[in-house]
């Protein structure tokens, strides 16, 4: 049994004598006695080993598959050493929110650079220092386009099911709408778009590359919206960004992502890293932490927690968002990350992305698969065969390859990475080809 | 290498430090726009290594050294339990992999929110919240769901104390509801005759910290209880401050409908610089089929599953919440047990009671009661006496190699303090704090003017706040 509590017996005695009570419980006397629990119905507590122990029996029983061919809002990809070994530093691990600004200029100058990054990444003004998980993003981009008289959220019917499922329970607590737009060979449909827009409508969200791994064209999309008065909100993959054009270059007013790709494992759904960027005027809405320069009383260049009066502790209910904990750890995991990528690793693992996915696609359509659509995809894609989306999947599972996302009996959503190599793909065509 | 520079200001053209594998497949082009250049830096390895070892060394954390930080419980983040997180079996799975293949994070779902509903006395938990805020916002939720599952859409009011967390009331306006704030007694606790006088058919909820923020132990609660249920209206937990009474008394058997808990706060794992937090939900049987989608359950074959509810809330995160983060708590408290959990409150509220009672012939503190595991100091009257402000105690504190306590907060204490030194902490450090506390109050008698220049030993003076908030400097551009 292990607490972690140092004081000792004679140590806790002497303190007592120091308050002046003559046991513990006296400091309790506030608690109306019939209301205190007689003993927790938990399990005494377990020695150190015994937990290290324990829990790695409770790990083994996860599978960990020897291939991956499913995304779907998470993605495995190569984490280098330099990432791990950074973010785990005590320091940064072991402090909280940066108040203290004297004392934190290493947080809030590595929250600075993930700001930096992020608009970079974008090609947005500012960022935010993070927000909880790229569902939680696009709900509260959403709430920052709503205004009186505008009060609709248009949603292409091809962006990811949770982040929608998010916004519509953010959206529908503050009196606003989701309307979800089908989707038209799997991209989003402009004609549904245009008659969707109207001068009720705040804003329209879309996904690059969206949930089947398409590519839209985003230039399109925001003409429609900002001909309605409507903000457009992007929802982005960080990686694909090392090859897509960027999304402010497309119109974007808000860009949103889940910044797990960007050197998070996959660690089933969380912690992740929700990513916030929008253009200079829209700064006073942002929610959430922003740091900023300014300079110290010697004129030394220093960095502080900064616009405030947008936030909880100053505003309360008059505040941009209740955000108060973000995921200040993630973002420096993916700024670390992109640095250790670089400008060429970022564009090198999104070519290998969209090179393995398409040589998939390829082998799979070879083996019998059909694609479902025929429009340019980034590093996911959806394949058909009627009535063997089981069969399929069971033959890889069965070889301990973890294939695609099953959407329906038909349909499976698969997914390619650097992790991913020849010689895999092969033997799933194989195993594919068999199963159907 | 000094922190000197930004990383963009490192760059050098060429460089680099991560690669991957060149891939054995034909490179594929896309046919779309694609971007002309990302604007990234160039970095070597050992640049990038310096760079964030140097950044690191002007962090200061739980391991670093005393950080009592009110109404933040910074105790210490076992190691073992960051080694458990980092178990492949855990950081490998898919979030999406079949159920029979992630059984043991299942398990780790419900069997945590087994214990969290013994702790708090609920009836069912979600950890799908991300943080303490998120789950105030989720818990409101639910409440809003459950008053009108009942056909009762009056109730659109959510009765908030004075003292209480800002988080509440803004949590409470994304929830949808309107805020009505009350005031506190004489005792600093809720004024029971504001409360009555806010209860009513419009009341949804009322929301409270207990001990509040003041570190008291909210000695009415049975009869605030009374109030708000014989209003129509529930009783909201905010778990911020259950590291005091843990094991002690529980949320459920003091009257709440609903607490959420802060993981990252009560249960031991770290606080990130900021985050990841983890901020579970746990609530009456009444309230249990609106939780969020998905739950787990264990099924009668000892399997476990994920189940959904027609009349949930829907989502608040994607997938589950921050699994890695409460992992982490479980294993602290598969660690501590029935007994380490009571201990740890006690041990909490005794060291608190320590460092005030040896404090506060100096710094004026709430008098004739025990605080719980944190307490308010007033220096009110050494601004009066000698112009020093309760930040410039904080900013000497930091000369000393020590956290500050959490500033300016609640609201009705001018000149606040509120310190919170954890049960994690020796009485050797608790002895170090209260010596350096007295010396600063000393220096603040004799050398005023030499505080108002605090801290003289930090990587920068005071930061001019208000020149950072006009000019927007919010990111680098290349110059």
């Amino acid at each position: 049994m292990s607490d972690y509590i140092p004081v000792t017996d004679r140590e806790r005695a002497d303190m007592l004598v120091s308050i002046g009570v003559s046991n513990v419980s006296e400091l309790f006397k506030d608690v109306p006695e019939k209301l205190k629990v007689k003993s927790l119905g938990l399990p005494g507590g377990l020695s150190q080993q015994e937990v290290a122990e324990k829990l790695a029996g409770i790990a083994s029983t996860n599978r960990v598959y020897r291939s991956c061919m499913r995304g779907a809002g998470a993605y495995r990809h190569y984490i280098p050493s330099v990432v791990k070994a950074m973010v785990s530093r005590s320091e940064f691990v072991t402090a909280y929110t940066p108040y203290q600004a004297e004392m934190s200029q290493g947080i809030l100058r590595a929250m600075y650079e993930y700001q930096t990054y992020i608009a970079l990444l974008t090609g947005m003004d500012v960022s935010n220092a993070s927000l909880y998980n790229g569902a939680t993003a696009a709900a509260e981009a959403a709430l920052m386009t709503c205004e009186r008289n505008r009060i609709k959220v248009i949603a292409s019917g091809n962006v990811r099911p949770d982040t929608l499922k998010v916004m519509k329970t953010y959206l529908s607590a503050k009196g606003m709408e989701l309307v979800v737009l089908p989707d038209l060979n799997g991209v989003t449909d402009l004609g549904a778009l245009r008659s969707a827009l109207g001068e009720d409508s705040a804003s329209v969200y879309v996904e690059q590359p969206n949930y089947y791994g398409l590519i839209e064209d985003l230039s399109a999309i925001g003409s429609e919206a900002h001909a309605k008065g409507a903000k457009f909100i992007v929802g982005c993959n960080p990686i694909a960004l090392g090859l897509l054009a960027a999304p402010a270059e497309c119109g974007a007013d808000i860009a949103v992502g889940e910044g797990q790709p960007l050197g998070m494992s996959l660690a089933f759904g969380g912690p992740y890293l929700g990513f916030l960027a929008c253009k200079d005027k829209d700064v006073r809405k942002i929610p959430g932490r922003i740091v900023g320069e300014t300079v110290d009383r010697d004129m030394r260049k220093a960095y502080v927690l900064t616009l405030q009066p947008r936030e909880q502790h100053i505003k309360r209910e008059r505040a941009s968002s209740n955000i108060c904990s973000n995921e200040a750890l993630c973002a420096l995991t993916a700024a670390v990350y992109m640095g250790a990528m670089g400008k060429e690793g970022m564009r090198e693992v999104a070519s290998a992305c969209v090179s393995y996915a398409h040589y998939a696609a390829k082998k799979f359509t070879e083996a019998g698969l059909k694609l479902r659509y025929d429009g340019e995809f980034f590093h996911e894609f959806v394949t058909v065969s009627p009535g063997k989306a089981d069969a399929i999947l069971d033959a890889l599972d069965k070889r301990d390859i973890l294939g695609g996302l099953k959407l329906d009996d038909d349909a499976i959503l698969w997914c390619f990475t650097e992790l991913n190599s020849k010689d895999e793909i092969d033997e799933a065509a194989e195993l594919i080809g068999g199963a159907i | 290498m000094k922190a000197d520079k930004l990383i963009f200001e490192r760059s050098s053209r060429g460089a680099r430090a991560a690669t991957i594998r060149r891939p054995d497949v034909p490179t594929y082009t896309l046919k779309c726009a694609v971007r002309q250049e990302l604007d990234f830096p160039e970095i070597p390895e050992v640049t990038l290594v310096r760079h964030y070892t140097a950044l690191s060394r002007e962090a200061f954390g739980v391991d670093n050294g005393f950080y009592p930080l009110g109404s933040c419980t910074m105790k210490y983040n076992p190691k073992l339990d960051e080694e458990i997180a980092a178990l492949s079996g855990f950081t490998d799975i898919h979030p999406l992999a079949p159920e029979k293949s992630v059984q043991g994070a299942l398990e780790v779902i419900y069997s945590l929110g087994e214990a969290l509903k013994e702790i708090t006395g609920m009836d069912a938990v979600t950890l799908q919240p991300a943080a303490g805020a998120h789950g105030e916002y989720t818990g409101l939720s639910i409440i809003n769901a459950y008053h009108k599952g009942r056909g009762d859409f009056a109730r659109k009011k959510i009765i908030v104390p004075d003292s209480a967390h800002g988080t509440n009331p803004a949590s409470a306006a994304m929830a949808g509801f309107e805020v009505i704030n009350i005031p506190s007694d004489r005792d600093k606790g809720v004024d029971l005759d504001a409360l009555r006088a806010a209860a009513g058919a419009d009341t949804a909820a009322l929301m409270l910290t207990n001990p509040t923020t003041l570190g008291l132990f909210e000695k009415n609660i049975e009869e605030i209880a009374e109030i708000v249920h014989s209003a129509g209206g529930l009783l909201y937990y905010d778990g911020a401050n259950l590291n005091a009474v843990m094991g002690i008394v529980r949320p459920g058997d003091m009257g709440f409908d609903v607490v959420h808990l802060n993981l990252h706060k009560t249960f031991s794992t770290p606080h990130g610089g900021g985050g990841p937090g983890s901020g579970p939900v746990g609530c009456k049987a009444a309230l249990e089929k609106y939780l969020p989608d998905p739950r787990v359950v264990r099924k009668d074959d000892g399997k476990y599953a994920f189940a959904y509810s027609e009349d949930s809330i829907g989502k608040v995160s994607s997938f589950y919440g921050n699994f890695l983060v409460y992992l982490k708590a479980y294993a602290y408290i598969l660690t501590l047990g029935a007994e380490g959990i009571r201990r740890s409150a006690e041990g909490a509220v005794l060291n608190a009671n320590y460092l005030k009672s040896n404090i506060s012939d100096l710094y004026s503190t709430e008098e004739g009661r025990c605080c719980m595991h944190e307490f308010v100091a007033s220096v009110e009257k050494l601004k009066e006496e000698t112009g020093v402000t309760a930040m410039d105690i904080a900013k000497a504190m930091i000369d000393r190699g020590m956290h500050p306590p959490t500033m300016y907060f609640p609201a009705i204490v001018h000149e606040a303090l509120m310190f919170e030194p954890t049960e994690t902490e020796d009485k050797a450090t608790l002895d170090e704090a209260i010596a350096v506390l007295r010396e600063i109050y000393a220096e603040a008698k004799e050398t005023p003017e030499t505080l108002k220049k605090a801290p003289h030993s930090a990587p920068i003076s005071r930061p001019d706040e208000i020149l950072a908030a006009r000019s927007q400097k919010l990111r680098w551009k290349k110059q």
